[in-house]
C-alpha cells in the first residue's frame, strides 16, 4: 500500500509519544533504584512479525518479541494478554542479563494484530548469590537469579497470580519486585492503548505501510553513512580488565568491513568466553544496531530499528567466545564488554574517517555497600553509580563526569547520607584525568566516603584500570581510575576493581577515583587561555599545562608567559599516530602477542585473526 | 476618584500596558516600544501613555502590577552578575558535576554541558559539617571564614551565594556565615540556600541559590529604577511583580528573591488565558500561544493554572513551584526540511525574526509554517495590520524547492503536510499536558492566542476532540489581563523525611506551623489583612522505594489521623490519575511539607461590549483558500474581526482577520462573538 510522507511522520511522532509516555510511567512509578535512578529500562514498539519499529532508548531492543512468538504463536494470542520473560539464552541475547525483566503485549484492533509493545527494566533483586542479584563472583547463569522463560502473565486481562507468587518468593525484596511489575505492566497497557488508538485512526493496512516506510528511512540513512566511508577492513581491539575471578585481561576485537553501502562485522577474534560474569551474549541484530548508532553519531534522527540492520547482512560470531558464550556461562556484568565493543566500533570508524569521531570513553563505575544498620536493625544496601570522563569530540571537549548511560542521575551526597551510614567527604574533579588534546577529554571524578557503621561489606565494579581511554587525531589517552582504601595514610592500599566481600570498618575512607576520556587533536593547538582556565578551575595541573599543552603559566600572577609558551610549543613533537592508546595498552598487547604487537605507529593494533569455528548469522 | 490598576508587561519588542477601572469595569490598553537598554524608561512611557488615554490621574492608581522577561533574559543571555559561592569543604565541583547526567533525549556524542554560572575558580570551600538531621558534626571554622572574606572583600564580588550541605535541616552555619559577611563585606548582597530553597539535594539547591545571587544586583537596581520612574510620574501606588508561580509579590520581596520571577512573562500569559476563559464562562482551559519560534501550552483546571515543581530554563532545573508552561519549537517560523532518510521534519529549528520565513522577502530560502499558510490562502498578503507585506511567490518557490520536489508532492499537498506536522507537534505538547496527566482534553475549552495560534486552533481542536475553541478579543493584551487578575502568592517548602510509612504527626504539625508563621508575616507585609489570608498545606508523597513524589493537598490544621488518611487517599487517587494505577497496599513516604500562602489584592471584572445594531456585517472580501476537506481551493469569505458585534455568527469556511492574527474557521465549524468580543468556535462533529 503506498503511503505519503506526511502520514509516515505523523505515525513516527505518535510512536515517539507512546514510547516516551511508557518510559515516563516506568521511571516515575518503578521502585528499583536501577530503573528509577539509573534509567535502566526500555520501551519499544514492534510490527506484527516482532520486528523493532520504534524506540528512543539506547538499549537495543532487537529480537525481544521473537522468543515469545516461538513459545506462543501469534494465532494463539488474544487481546489483553501480557507475556513475561528474562531468559537470556532462550532469547538469543535479546535480553543480555537475567535481572532485565521483559514484558511483551500484543496489540489488536478487533482480531487484527497491529503489532507489539515491549518494556523491560532492571529489577533490584531476583534471587541469585548476593543481595542485588549480580555479583562479580558468579560463574554460572544459575548464580544470577531466576531465569523466566516466556510465560503468559496476563491472559485476556486475567492476571496469573500463581506464577506471580512463585516469582515473588524468589526475590529478597519482593515489595520492590511487586512495585516494578506493576509499573511495567501498566506501561505495556498504556502502550497497547496508544498503538490501538493509532491503528483505529489509520486502519491496520496504512499503519503497517507506515511501519515499512519507517524501516526504509532508517535503512537509507545507514546506507548513506556507509557509502560515505572508503571501502576496506578496519580492525580495533580493547580490553576488559579481568573476568573478576582471575587477573587476566580479556580482549575484544572487532573487524568492520565496508563495501559500497553495506557493511559486515566480524567478532570472531574476541577471546574465548570467561569463567566470570563479563560474557556478553550479543544478539546479531544488537551488533548491527550498535554499528548503526556509531555510524550515526552526528545524526540523532537516525532511528535504530529493524531497517537500520538491513545494510549489515553479515555478523560473524564464534560460539564459545566472549561475545557468544555457551550456556550456562554467567552474564551479569556484561556491560563492561558491551562498552568495549561500542568503543571498538568507534575505533573502526575513526580509522575509516581519519579520526572524525569522538575519542574513547570509559564505562560507568559502581560500588555496593551493604551494612546492618545498628539503629534500626535493618539491612541496608547502597548501589552507587559514579560518572567517568567521556571522549573529546572533533568540535568540543569531552563531557566531564558523566554516567555512561543516558539520562541517569547521580545520588546526591545528601541522599547518600540520608540512606546509608557514610559521610561523603569529597565529590570532586579528578585532576589531569582528561586526555590532553585540542579538545580535552572529559575528566573523571573522585568520591571519598567515610564509613560510619561498625562494619560494612564492599563490592566494586570498575573497568579500564589496566589501559586508558584512547585519544585520537593527536589527542592523548586519558588517565585510568582505581579504588583506594584510606588514601594518604600509612594504611593506604589499592582495592580490586572487580571485587566483593571486601570488609570495611568504621572510620575507613573509601576513595573511588574514575578514569578520564581520551583527547581529540593536537594539545599544542589548544587555545592557551582555555588551558589557563582549566588550571584555575583545577581540571589541569600547572605541570600538565606545561608538559602536555606547552602552556607556561606563572604560578604567582596566574598569567600566561606567551613567549615561553610559543617556544615550548615549537619544541613539542607533533603527534605521529592516529591513536594514542597509552603505554599500558601496548604492554597488554605485548603480553598477548609478543613484541611484534608493539606497533603504535600503525595506529590501531594487530588483528588476532578470525577463529576457526566462526559462523555467519 | 475611581480606584484604578495599571498593568505593565515588558516583552521583547513591545511594552503592553493596561489600565483597569476597578469600579466601572472599563479597560484601556496600549503599547509602547520596549527600551532594551533600560526597560524602566519604556515602563514609565507606557504608564504615562495609558493614564493620558484613560484620562486618569496618578493619584487614582492603587497599584502597578508588572511582569518582565528581564530575569529570563539575564539567564538566557548569560548577562547576570556571576557571584562567588561559599560551600562546604569537598563540594567545590557541585555545580560543574551537576547530576552527572546527559539530559534525556540528548545525544551523548553531541551534547555539550552548558556553561556553569560560577566557575570552580570562584567557588570557595569552608570547613563545617552537619549530618542529615541537622546536628553539627564539625563547627564552622570562623577564623578561616573571616580570613577568606577579607580576601574576597578586595575582589569586590557582585554578590555572595552560600550553600552548605544539609542546611535545609539546620540553617545555623549559613546564618553565622551571613553575619560574618555582613560584618566583613557589608556592601555585598547575599543569597542563602536555607532561605531561597530549603530543600534537600545539594545540586539543585546550590543552583537555585546561585541563580538568585546571579540576578540580585541587576534586579535590585531595576526595581529601584522603576520606583524612581514612578515617583517622577507622581505615582505613590505600590509596585507588585508577577512571579513564576502566577502570583504577585511586592517589589521589595521580589528584589531579594529574584529567582522566583524567572518565568514571569509566560506566567502572566497563562494567568491571563485562565482569566479570559473564566470571564467567558469556561473553568477548564487548555491554552496554546503560538508565536514565531515556539508554542507555549498551559492547562487550567477549575480556573487555576496548573503548577509544576520540575520546571527548567536552558537546561537549568528550577525545582520550586511555577506555572506548568510547556514550550515546544513549533511556530510560524519553524523550518520544514526533508531528512536524508526521506522524511519530512518541521521545527524545532526556526527562521527566527531574521531572515524570517521565505515570504518576508528578507533572504530566507527555507520554507516555514507561515509560508505554508500563505501558499494555501489561509494568511492574507499582509501582516501586522499592513506593516509587513508577504511575498506569495517566494513562499511558493521555497515550498516547491524544499519539500514538494524532493517528496514528489504538489505544492498544495506539501504545504498542507507542513501544517499537518506542525499541528501534530502542537497536539503532542497539548496531550502531554492533558492526557498524560490524566485529564481528558474533551472536558476543556481550547484557548488559542499569539500571532499564529488562531490559524491552527480549529484543526487542533478536531485532532484533540475538543468541542469548543475560545479566541480572546485582544490576544495582544493577554499578559496584562493576567497581571490584573492575579493574587499575591508565595510558596514555602521544607524537607521533613517521614519514611517507611510511619508519620510523626507532632513533627509534621510543627513544620507546617513554622511555615504558616513565616507566611502570615509575609502576607501582612504585603498588605493582606488576616481575614483575607489563605494558607493551604500540601505534602510531597511517594510510595516507599519510588524516586518521584506527587504533591497533594492536606486539610487545614491541626493535623489529625483522619486528615492523614484523606491525604493518603488523595495521593492514591492522583497516582491512579497520572499513572493509571495505585498501590494502596504499599507504604507511603513523605518527603517535603509545603504551604501556599495567598491573598487577593483587587478584583477586576471587565464590562461587556455594547450590543450591535443594524444589519449583520458582510464579509470585507473573499479569497481562494485551500481546504483538503472540501477537495481543494474554494472561495472563502474574509471578515474584519474588529467590526463584528456581539452575537454575530457565521459558518466555516471563513476567515476572520484580527489586527495581529488571523482566525481560520474550518469547514463545518461555527463561530460567534461573545459579549466581551471573544470569538467562540464550535467544532462540528
Amino acid at each position: 500500500m503506498p503511503i505519503d510522507a506526511i502520514t509516515v511522520e505523523i505515525v513516527k511522532g505518535a510512536l515517539r509519544a507512546a514510547v516516551q509516555e511508557m518510559g515516563l510511567l516506568i521511571e516515575r512509578t518503578a521502585m528499583s533504584a536501577f530503573i528509577r535512578e539509573k534509567k535502566d529500562f526500555f520501551a519499544g514498539i514492534y510490527d506484527p512479525a516482532g520486528r523493532l519499529v520504534y524506540t528512543d532508548h539506547d538499549k537495543f531492543g532487537a529480537g525481544m518479541v521473537d522468543c515469545v512468538l516461538a513459545q506462543y504463536p501469534a494465532a494463539t494470542m488474544a487481546p489483553g494478554d501480557v507475556y513475561w520473560f528474562s531468559d537470556c539464552y532462550l532469547s538469543g541475547g535479546a535480553i543480555s542479563h537475567s535481572p532485565d525483566m521483559c514484558f511483551v503485549a500484543p496489540v489488536f484492533d478487533g482480531r487484527t494484530l497491529l503489532g507489539f509493545v515491549a518494556a523491560f527494566g532492571h529489577f533490584w533483586d531476583i534471587g541469585g548469590m548476593k543481595p542485588g542479584t549480580l555479583s562479580p563472583l558468579a560463574t554460572e547463569i544459575f548464580h544470577e537469579g531466576l531465569a523466566i522463560p516466556p510465560i503468559r502473565i496476563v491472559a485476556q486481562g486475567h492476571f496469573n497470580d500463581e506464577a506471580y507468587r512463585l516469582i515473588l518468593r524468589n526475590s529478597r525484596f519482593p515489595d520492590l519486585l511487586r512495585g516494578d511489575t506493576r509499573a511495567m505492566i501498566a506501561a505495556c497497557h498504556l502502550g497497547q492503548r496508544r498503538l490501538q488508538e493509532l491503528g483505529q485512526r489509520l486502519g491496520a493496512a496504512r499503519l503497517h505501510a507506515a511501519f515499512a516506510a519507517i524501516f526504509d528511512q532508517a535503512e537509507r540513512a545507514v546506507r548513506a553513512a556507509l557509502a560515505a566511508l572508503p571501502d576496506g577492513h578496519y580492525t580495533f581491539a580493547d580490553y576488559v580488565d579481568s573476568d573478576c575471578l582471575s587477573d587476566r585481561p580479556f580482549r575484544v576485537q572487532v573487524t568492520l568491513t565496508v563495501q559500497g553501502d553495506t557493511a559486515s562485522l566480524d567478532f570472531r577474534g574476541c577471546d574465548d568466553q570467561a569463567a566470570g560474569p563479563i560474557n556478553f551474549l550479543l544478539h546479531p541484530d544488537n551488533a548491527r544496531l550498535l554499528l548503526a548508532r556509531v555510524l550515526g553519531w552526528r545524526d540523532p534522527a537516525v532511528l535504530l530499528n529493524h531497517g537500520a540492520c538491513r545494510p549489515i547482512p553479515t555478523v560473524e560470531l564464534r560460539p564459545g567466545s566472549l561475545v557468544q558464550p555457551r550456556y550456562p556461562a554467567a552474564l551479569g556484568l556484561r556491560a563492561h564488554t558491551l562498552y568495549r565493543v561500542l568503543n571498538s566500533l568507534l575505533g573502526c570508524l575513526a580509522q575509516a574517517t581519519g579520526g572524525d569521531t569522538p575519542a574513547g570513553s570509559g564505562d560507568y563505575v559502581l560500588y555496593m555497600l551493604r551494612a546492618l544498620d545498628p539503629q534500626s536493625g535493618a539491612f541496608t544496601l547502597l548501589i552507587d553509580g559514579v560518572g567517568v570522563g567521556q571522549g573529546a569530540r572533533p568540535f568540543a571537549d569531552g563531557l566531564d563526569v558523566i554516567y555512561s548511560s543516558r539520562g541517569q542521575k547521580n545520588f546526591p551526597m545528601e541522599f547518600v547520607e540520608h540512606h546509608f551510614p557514610v559521610q561523603v567527604l569529597t565529590y570532586a574533579i579528578h585532576p589531569d584525568s582528561g586526555g590532553p588534546g585540542k579538545f580535552r577529554g572529559g575528566t573523571g571524578v573522585i568520591r571519598d566516603l567515610r564509613i560510619l557503621a561498625p562494619r560494612v561489606i564492599l563490592g566494586t565494579r570498575m573497568n579500564g584500570t589496566k589501559s586508558p581511554c584512547w585519544g585520537v587525531k593527536g589527542g592523548k589517552a586519558g588517565k585510568i581510575g582505581c579504588f583506594v582504601l584510606n588514601p594518604g595514610t600509612p594504611q593506604e592500599r589499592r582495592l580490586p576493581p572487580f571485587g566483593d566481600n571486601l570488609e570495611l570498618r568504621q572510620g575507613d575512607v573509601l576513595r573511588v577515583q574514575t578514569a578520564g576520556g581520551g583527547g581529540w587533536g593536537n594539545p599544542a593547538e589548544r587555545d592557551p587561555l582555555l588551558v589557563l582556565q582549566d588550571v584555575k578551575d583545577g581540571f589541569v595541573s600547572l605541570q600538565s599545562a606545561y608538559q602536555d599543552y606547552g602552556v607556561v603559566i606563572d604560578p604567582q600572577t596566574w598569567k600566561i608567559d606567551w613567549a615561553r609558551t610559543q617556544a615550548r610549543r615549537q619544541a613539542m613533537a607533533p603527534p605521529a599516530a592516529l591513536f594514542d592508546r597509552g603505554a599500558d595498552f601496548w604492554r597488554l598487547e605485548a603480553a598477548r602477542h609478543g613484541p611484534a604487537a608493539l606497533s603504535p605507529e600503525a595506529g590501531a593494533c594487530r588483528s588476532g585473526g578470525p577463529g576457526p569455528a566462526g559462523y555467519r548469522q | 476618584m475611581a480606584p484604578c490598576l495599571i498593568a505593565v508587561d515588558v516583552g521583547g519588542t513591545f511594552t503592553d500596558v493596561a489600565l483597569a477601572d476597578l469600579e466601572g469595569g472599563q479597560l484601556w490598553t496600549t503599547k509602547t516600544p520596549t527600551t532594551p537598554a533600560d526597560q524602566a524608561q519604556g515602563f514609565a512611557a507606557g504608564i504615562a501613555k495609558v493614564l493620558q488615554l484613560a484620562g486618569k490621574a496618578a493619584s487614582e492608581v492603587v497599584a502597578v502590577v508588572h511582569g518582565s522577561t528581564l530575569a529570563t533574559n539575564l539567564i538566557l543571555e548569560g548577562k547576570g552578575a556571576p557571584p562567588v559561592l561559599l560551600t562546604t569543604a569537598g563540594c567545590r565541583y557541585v555545580l560543574h558535576i551537576g547530576r552527572h547526567d546527559v539530559p534525556k533525549g540528548a545525544n551523548m556524542y553531541l551534547w555539550v554541558k552548558p556553561p556553569r554560572l560560577v566557575r570552580p575558580e570562584h567557588i570557595y570551600e569552608v570547613r563545617e559539617r552537619l549530618d542529615p538531621s541537622g546536628a553539627v558534626l564539625q563547627p564552622l571554622d570562623e577564623a578561616a571564614c573571616a580570613a577568606l572574606l577579607k580576601q574576597l572583600r578586595d575582589l569586590q564580588p557582585p554578590a555572595i551565594a552560600i550553600c552548605l550541605l544539609h542546611a535545609y535541616a539546620n540553617p545555623v552555619h549559613e546564618q553565622r556565615l551571613r553575619a560574618l559577611c555582613q560584618q566583613l563585606c557589608p556592601e555585598v548582597p547575599l543569597s542563602l540556600s536555607s532561605e531561597v530553597l530549603p530543600q534537600f539535594r545539594e545540586y539543585e539547591r546550590t543552583l537555585v541559590t546561585v541563580l538568585n545571587a546571579y540576578l540580585l544586583p541587576q534586579m535590585g537596581r531595576y526595581y529601584r529604577r522603576l520606583a524612581q520612574q514612578a515617583a517622577r510620574l507622581h505615582l505613590r501606588a505600590p509596585l507588585r511583580i508577577m512571579q513564576s508561580n502566577g502570583g504577585m509579590a511586592s517589589a521589595e520581596a521580589a528584589a531579594v528573591r529574584p529567582v522566583l520571577t524567572v518565568l514571569s512573562g509566560p506566567a502572566a500569559a497563562a494567568v491571563g488565558a485562565t482569566a479570559v476563559a473564566r470571564h467567558a464562562g469556561f473553568r477548564h482551559c487548555l491554552s496554546i500561544d503560538v508565536g514565531g519560534t515556539s508554542a507555549d501550552v498551559c492547562l487550567a483546571v477549575d480556573a487555576q493554572p496548573t503548577l509544576t515543581t520540575e520546571g527548567a530554563l536552558a537546561d537549568l532545573p528550577l525545582p520550586f513551584p511555577m506555572l506548568d508552561v510547556h514550550s515546544i519549537g513549533a511556530g510560524g517560523g519553524s523550518l520544514a526540511r526533508v531528512t536524508p532518510g526521506g522524511g519530512l521534519q518541521v521545527g524545532p529549528e526556526s527562521a527566527g525574526a531574521e531572515p524570517g520565513p521565505a515570504c518576508y522577502g528578507r533572504g530566507g530560502r527555507e520554507p516555514t509554517v507561515t509560508d505554508a499558510h500563505l501558499v494555501l490562502g489561509r494568511l492574507g498578503e499582509t501582516l501586522l495590520g499592513g506593516e509587513l507585506r508577504l511575498r506569495r511567490d517566494l513562499a511558493h518557490e521555497a515550498i516547491a524547492r524544499g519539500v514538494a520536489r524532493p517528496l514528489d508532492l504538489s505544492v498544495e499537498a506539501a504545504a498542507q503536510g507542513i501544517l499537518d506536522l506542525a499541528n501534530h507537534a502542537m497536539v503532542g505538547a497539548m496531550r502531554a499536558l492533558s492526557v498524560e496527566r490524566g485529564y481528558d482534553p474533551r472536558d476543556f475549552v481550547l484557548l488559542a492566542c499569539g500571532g499564529a495560534g488562531p490559524l491552527h486552533a480549529g484543526r487542533l481542536a478536531e485532532l484533540l476532540g475538543i468541542p469548543t475553541v475560545l479566541i480572546p478579543a485582544h490576544a495582544g493584551v493577554l499578559s496584562t489581563l493576567g497581571l490584573l487578575g492575579s493574587d499575591c502568592q508565595r510558596d514555602y517548602v521544607r524537607t521533613v523525611m517521614q519514611r517507611h510509612g510511619r508519620f510523626d504527626l507532632a513533627a509534621l504539625e510543627a513544620a507546617w506551623q513554622a511555615l504558616e508563621h513565616e507566611a502570615r508575616a509575609w502576607l501582612a507585609a504585603e498588605g493582606i489583612p488576616p481575614a483575607a489570608q489563605r494558607l493551604v498545606r500540601f505534602a510531597d508523597l511517594r510510595y516507599a522505594n519510588q524516586g518521584y513524589e506527587l504533591t497533594v493537598p492536606v486539610a487545614a490544621a491541626p493535623l489529625r489521623a483522619e486528615t492523614l488518611a484523606q491525604m493518603l487517599e488523595a495521593f492514591h487517587h492522583q497516582h491512579r490519575r497520572l499513572y493509571t494505577y495505585a498501590s494502596p497496599d504499599m507504604p507511603v513516604e513523605l518527603v517535603n511539607v509545603r504551604l501556599t500562602a495567598s491573598g487577593p489584592a483587587w478584583s477586576f471584572t471587565p464590562a461587556p461590549l455594547p450590543a450591535g445594531s443594524g444589519p449583520p456585517p458582510a464579509p470585507a472580501h473573499t479569497r481562494p483558500v485551500y481546504f483538503p476537506a472540501l477537495g481543494g481551493w474554494v472561495s472563502c469569505p474574509v471578515y474584519e474581526a474588529a467590526t463584528l458585534p456581539p452575537d454575530f455568527q457565521c459558518q466555516g469556511p471563513a476567515i476572520l482577520a484580527q489586527p495581529l492574527s488571523t482566525v481560520v474557521v474550518e469547514p463545518g465549524h461555527r463561530v460567534r462573538v461573545d459579549p466581551y468580543g471573544n470569538l467562540i468556535m464550535t467544532i462540528g462533529s
